[in-house]
Parts: C-alpha cells; sequence; structure tokens
C-alpha cells in the first residue's frame, strides 16, 4: 500500500490535534455536546484511517470504486452534503425562534410601557 | 358622498378594529396618514384602533408616532415587512380584535377606503383585499409590475379557482379567524400573494373592492429591479408550496 511515512506521519498528527481540539471546545463549552458528536465521529475515523489506511481500500473495494482516493472523497461529499443540510434545518428552525421571540418581546415592552403610562397619568389626577 | 353611506355602518355593538401600519423609515410619510386616519376614525360608530409597528426604523419614525399618540410597537431587532405585519397580528389576536386592517405606512392607501374594507368583513367575508384592478383607476404601478401582479394572479386563480385581480396588495381588511391564522403562521418576506393562498386553503372567504391607490409620497419600494427576478422565483415558489400546505387548525 503506497502512501508515503512523512505524509502518513503528518495526518496522524493533523486528526489527533483535531480530535483533542474538538474535545477541549465541548470541555470549555463553546460547543455543544449534542452537535460535537458527529464531529467526534468524524475526527475519530480520521485517526483510524490515517493510522491503518488500509481500512481506506477496503471501503473502496467494498463499495468498488477503482481508485481508494475517490472513494474517500464520496464518503467525504456524501457526510459534508448530510452536515450542511442538517445546519439549514438547523438555522430554520433558530430563525422561526428567534422572530417570535423578538415578536413576544416587543409585544410585552409595549404593554408595560402603557402600563406605565396609564399609571403615571393616574397619580398625576387625584 | 361616501361618507354619508358609511356612518350609519358599524353594525356589531362595541366592535374594535386595529388598523396595522408596519413602518421602517417612514417618519416623513407617517403624520399626514395619521390626520386621514383621524378623519376616518372620528366619523366612524365603533372602535378604530392605530397600531404602528416600527421596524427598527433608524429616522424619527418613533418620535412621530409618539407625538400623534397612536400605538407603537418597537422590534428591537428588523424582522422585515412579514415579521413586522405578524407582530400586528399577533396583537390584534391578544386583545381580541374583531376586525384588523392592513395599510402600507407610506402613503400608497388612502384611508378612506377602510370604512368599506371593514363592511366587507362585517357582510361575512374573511379576508377582503384592496384592489387597484378592479375598476382601474389611480395608480397602477408599473407596466412591468402590472405583468408580473397578473402573471401571481393567474397562477392563484390555476392552484384555488379564485380570480384574484391584486394579490400583491397589502390594503387588505380581516375578521378573527384570519387574525388566528395569520398571527400562527405569517410568512417572512414578500407575504401578500401567498398569504391570499393560505387563507383561499383554510376554506376561509376572500373578497375583493376596488382602491384607488396613489404612487408613493416617499422612501422607495421594498422590491428594487434587482431582486425582480428572485422575488418571481420565491412568490412563485411560495404560491405553489401554500397551495399544498397543512390546513391550520
Amino acid at each position: 500500500m503506497n502512501i508515503s511515512s512523512t505524509l502518513r506521519t503528518v495526518l496522524i498528527i493533523g486528526s489527533v490535534l483535531f480530535f483533542i481540539f474538538i474535545i477541549n471546545m465541548v470541555r470549555i463549552k463553546k460547543l455543544e455536546l449534542k452537535y460535537a458528536l458527529i464531529w467526534i465521529l468524524t475526527s475519530v475515523s480520521f485517526i483510524i484511517m490515517s493510522v491503518f489506511p488500509q481500512t481506506v481500500y477496503a471501503v473502496a473495494r467494498l463499495i468498488e470504486v477503482e481508485v481508494a482516493s475517490n472513494a474517500l472523497f464520496l464518503c467525504i461529499i456524501f457526510l459534508l452534503l448530510l452536515m450542511v443540510f442538517a445546519l439549514t434545518v438547523a438555522i430554520s428552525r433558530q430563525a422561526i425562534r428567534t422572530k417570535r421571540l423578538v415578536q413576544e418581546v416587543a409585544l410585552l415592552k409595549a404593554e408595560l410601557e402603557e402600563k406605565i403610562r396609564n399609571h403615571e397619568t393616574k397619580s398625576q389626577s387625584p | 358622498m361616501r361618507k354619508a353611506h358609511y356612518q350609519k355602518k358599524g353594525t356589531i355593538k362595541g366592535m374594535k378594529a386595529l388598523i396595522i401600519i408596519p413602518a421602517y423609515n417612514e417618519a416623513e410619510n407617517l403624520p399626514r396618514l395619521f390626520e386621514e386616519l383621524d378623519e376616518v376614525a372620528k366619523n366612524a360608530d365603533y372602535t378604530i384602533d392605530v397600531l404602528i409597528i416600527n421596524d427598527c426604523s433608524k429616522d424619527n419614525t418613533l418620535a412621530v408616532c409618539r407625538e400623534h399618540g397612536v400605538k407603537v410597537v418597537t422590534l428591537p431587532v428588523n424582522l422585515g415587512i412579514g415579521g413586522a405585519v405578524q407582530t400586528g397580528y399577533r396583537y390584534a389576536f391578544y386583545h381580541k380584535y374583531d376586525i384588523a386592517i392592513q395599510i402600507d405606512g407610506d402613503g400608497q392607501h388612502d384611508p378612506q377606503f377602510i370604512p368599506y374594507l371593514i363592511e366587507r368583513i362585517e357582510q361575512g367575508n374573511h379576508l377582503c383585499i384592496g384592489s387597484r384592478f378592479i375598476e382601474n383607476e389611480g395608480f397602477q404601478s408599473s407596466r412591468i409590475r402590472r405583468v408580473g401582479i397578473r402573471y401571481f394572479s393567474w397562477l392563484i386563480w390555476f392552484l384555488t379557482g379564485k380570480r384574484i385581480t391584486d394579490p400583491t396588495s397589502g390594503f387588505r381588511a380581516c375578521g378573527k379567524e384570519v387574525i388566528r391564522l395569520f398571527a400562527q403562521d405569517y410568512p417572512k418576506d414578500y407575504p401578500e400573494p401567498e398569504t391570499v393562498v393560505t387563507v383561499l386553503r383554510n376554506k376561509l372567504k376572500v373578497s375583493e373592492m376596488p382602491v384607488i391607490m396613489r404612487a408613493r409620497e416617499g422612501g422607495k419600494s421594498s422590491i428594487t429591479n434587482l431582486k425582480g427576478i428572485y422575488y418571481m422565483i420565491k412568490v412563485t415558489l411560495a404560491i405553489m408550496i401554500a397551495s399544498i400546505s397543512r390546513k391550520a387548525r
């Protein structure tokens, strides 16, 4: 299996650093565990693929793609499309929720201001 | 002559109507609109409240409204026309208004037609749209826009079987059922044609009434030429989706 040892070392170091980075993001609460799971899985599979490049060739044979790198690209692009779509869904949901919140806050504020104004005019005229 | 006709109207006892005006930087247009609205409210024998939805205006829209003593809801974040108008419908829903009237803040819509729109709702229509294209009087919009409006009109007829001459008109009145519907769900941008379909889809009665619109006095239209293509595609899709959407409970 022809992959240079330098490239392999770089890939191993890179994927391990990526894994540590993600775990740290979860640790300092900058990334919710719910959304981090997919990234943790991705980084673990990067580590596996760089330590055991045979797995990539095995997968390529399994899905009957002649060149191993093409099999890799196919899998990654598919995964990326799924992730981007999931994000679009999440953004839509957030947008709907934010809109509702903004409307309710605005209505509450208007209500409160009116109450205060009514109270002031009432206390002014005995 | 028109005034005398509507003075005796207002048959529902203690009826409350809310005029919803979405406003984004309309400080220069609002004073004249307020005067015209005062005239309408004075001659009506039911309660007419005016509510401005100040969509994060950068000019002194808020100060103008305060000076005139109308109700104002200021959105803390700019939501665009759809989000602003829906805030008005939510207000109408929470405060149990019988009728909501939507009118643009830029002076295009003449408030003297409001009593007639209200009358149509009292007669049992759920939504009544003020249309420029029944009697073809007043400001008729540019030629290219008329073509677009005709196309939407055709598309709505094709999908729902109902002929709506001016589906893009933002001058409209609606009753309690539609207030409830819009409070729950209202599109974000370019909402007018889509909402007509949603209302029809919920088996509610939509009618049109001829109105005379004016050319806008100040400010600029939300739809510029550049956005035209995007607008056509988006609204086409929105109308199609609305016509196959789930009905509201």
